[in-house]
């Protein structure tokens, strides 16, 4: 139970990452972040079973392909309506359902659509048996957040990823381009996605509909935790996991996707902000 | 070093700036006086560029129609229509009216990410220099921005400009709502940035009382008009900036 809640958990946080970074840093909510994902686990299936590569390099190549057609859909569409949050989601949602109902158009549905797992096998923590690579999510998810943090404190790029985050004009008077970095921030964004894909599909199968679903858990996370704030994330992540695990334990697991909404809902009405809102926090000190 | 000839600046069908020629030489401080709505900041904005950004942005909510005329120089090229980035890269950094610095960062931080367009060893002298300049700033590197006094934010935002190797340095409102305590500090470390950092400087200011010792030439902005030019002493001991500026 524990260990499950804490599992999901991490599988929540890993999925809004990628989200949240694009969120924080450009103010682009990317609403083909679950398209993205899930073009993402077809794309290293196709290259696993028909180009035959090897899974790493399958792995890795998705991440990095996803990752520049990220940059490109904000090249090419965002960058036009940038600042206008209405037109940025219209167009990334259709963007997502485009992708998403094109996969299903061209087929890809099936039991067969999975990628192998990392390392097979399980263990006993705590009297449950745990896939490794259930673990691993954890491990990743942890490794993933210190080195996000390095990156934006101790890279260049990653300032200035801090900079335009917080006062656009500042930065561009510095000599940042604005467009370049958000450009950077929407392909990492997707790279996370990737990655996310990459490491949670082996759990189950692929399918489009999953698309749909990452996208609400993302965007309920982020919006429960304050969007722009990591550490809010992983807190949310923690009771958003929790409240599904149980509620599939103790009601029915079909009942779970309702659990996201439900946070929404719930943080909407008390804290519109979330849980670590990061700008009005300093607001509300000073 | 800097020219601009014959700009002229529209809000919609409002004129901001008017047929406006004025040049800055290697070496100088130069001030812009003029009350409130003269057209200061628009000018600096499209010194550095950031116009265009604002024009662009506008355009593609369908706002407001900002048009620019006339022609800017820097160091004998044309760049009218640069982005400001680019003019960053060419040295002209502007530091923005009220201060908005990173207030989410610390101080150390923020004069990081100012660092954008220079070499990690570069950052360091730099980082150095505006501790020189700013020292009241050394014991509030740790400390978040937003928490910084408006004097503190100030010097934060000007060194932060610093940071980026500028040969033309805009500051725009500098002593905009410090005490005249703060005030006279600040214009002492403008005039030891340009000894020591060798900046070029332009000041676009309302206080005329403090700046007009410092500066070698000044331009009187009136309604986006140009009304007056002349010498630092001679703008000092016209008139008629005494009875507009000084309240005597």
């Amino acid at each position: 139970m524990f260990v499950y809640g804490l599992i999901n958990s991490a599988v929540l946080a890993l999925m809004a990452i990628g989200f949240n970074l694009t969120f924080g840093i450009s103010g682009v909510a990317n609403f083909a972040y679950g398209a993205i994902y899930v073009v993402s686990g077809f794309l290293t299936w196709s290259l696993i079973n028909k180009l035959n590569i090897p899974y790493p390099l399958s792995a890795l190549s998705t991440i990095i392909i996803i990752g520049i057609l990220g940059a490109l859909i904000y090249r090419f569409i965002i960058k036009r309506i940038r600042g206008l949050v209405i037109s940025e989601v219209i167009a990334t949602f259709g963007i997502s359902i485009v992708i998403l109902e094109f996969l299903r158009y061209v087929g890809f549905i099936g039991f067969k659509y999975s990628l192998p797992m990392f390392v097979s096998g399980s263990v006993e923590i705590l009297g449950a048996y745990v896939d490794i690579q259930r673990l691993l999510i954890i491990g990743f998810v942890i490794l993933l957040i210190i080195a996000l943090y390095i990156f934006t404190h101790h890279t260049k790029i990653g300032r200035a990823f801090r900079g335009i985050a917080q006062e656009e004009h500042t930065s561009l008077s510095l000599g940042i381009n604005p467009d370049w970095i958000a450009s950077l921030s929407m392909g990492l964004g997707s790279s996370l996605g990737a990655f996310a894909a990459i490491v949670i599909l082996p759990l189950g199968t692929i399918t489009v509909d999953g698309g749909y679903d990452v996208l609400i858990n993302a965007l309920s996370v982020c919006i429960v935790g304050g969007l722009g704030s990591t550490f809010g994330i992983i807190i949310a992540s923690v009771i958003i996991g929790y409240a599904q695990t149980l509620t599939a334990t103790y009601l029915a697991p079909h009942w779970t996707m309702i659990v996201s909404l439900f946070a929404i809902l719930v943080i909407l009405v008390f804290k519109p902000s979330g849980i670590l809102g990061h700008q009005k926090e300093l607001e509300e000190r000073v | 070093m800097l020219k601009v000839e014959n700009l002229m600046v529209f809000y919609e069908n409002a004129l901001a700036i008017n047929e406006l020629s004025i040049h800055i030489e290697e070496g100088e401080i130069v001030g812009i006086i003029g009350s409130n709505s003269a057209g200061k900041t628009t000018l600096v904005n499209t010194l550095s560029g950031l116009l265009l950004d604002t024009q662009l942005k506008e355009k593609r909510k369908g706002g407001e129609r900002i048009t620019i005329f006339g022609k800017i120089t820097f160091l004998g090229k044309d760049i009218t229509d640069l982005w400001p980035d680019e003019r960053v890269k060419m040295g002209i950094v502007l530091s923005r009216e009220r201060h908005p610095v990173f207030v989410e960062s610390d101080v150390e931080e923020n004069l990081k990410i100012a660092a954008y367009i220079t070499t990690k060893r570069e950052m360091k002298e730099n980082i150095g220099f505006v501790y020189k300049v700013f020292p009241s700033l050394v014991p509030l590197r740790k400390r978040k921005a937003g928490f910084l006094s408006g004097g503190e934010q100030q010097m934060l935002a000007i060194g932060m400009s610093l940071m980026a190797k500028p040969r033309l340095l805009l500051l725009d409102e500098p002593l905009l709502g410090l005490s005249p305590s703060i005030q006279v500090k600040l214009i002492e470390s403008i005039v030891q940035i340009r000894k020591d950092a060798n900046v070029t400087i332009l000041i676009c200011e309302q206080f005329a009382r403090p700046v007009l010792p410092i500066i070698d030439r000044g331009y009187v902005l009136e309604n986006g008009m140009l009304t007056l030019e002349g010498t630092g002493k001679e703008l000092y001991n016209n008139p008629e900036i005494k009875a507009a500026y000084f309240g005597v």
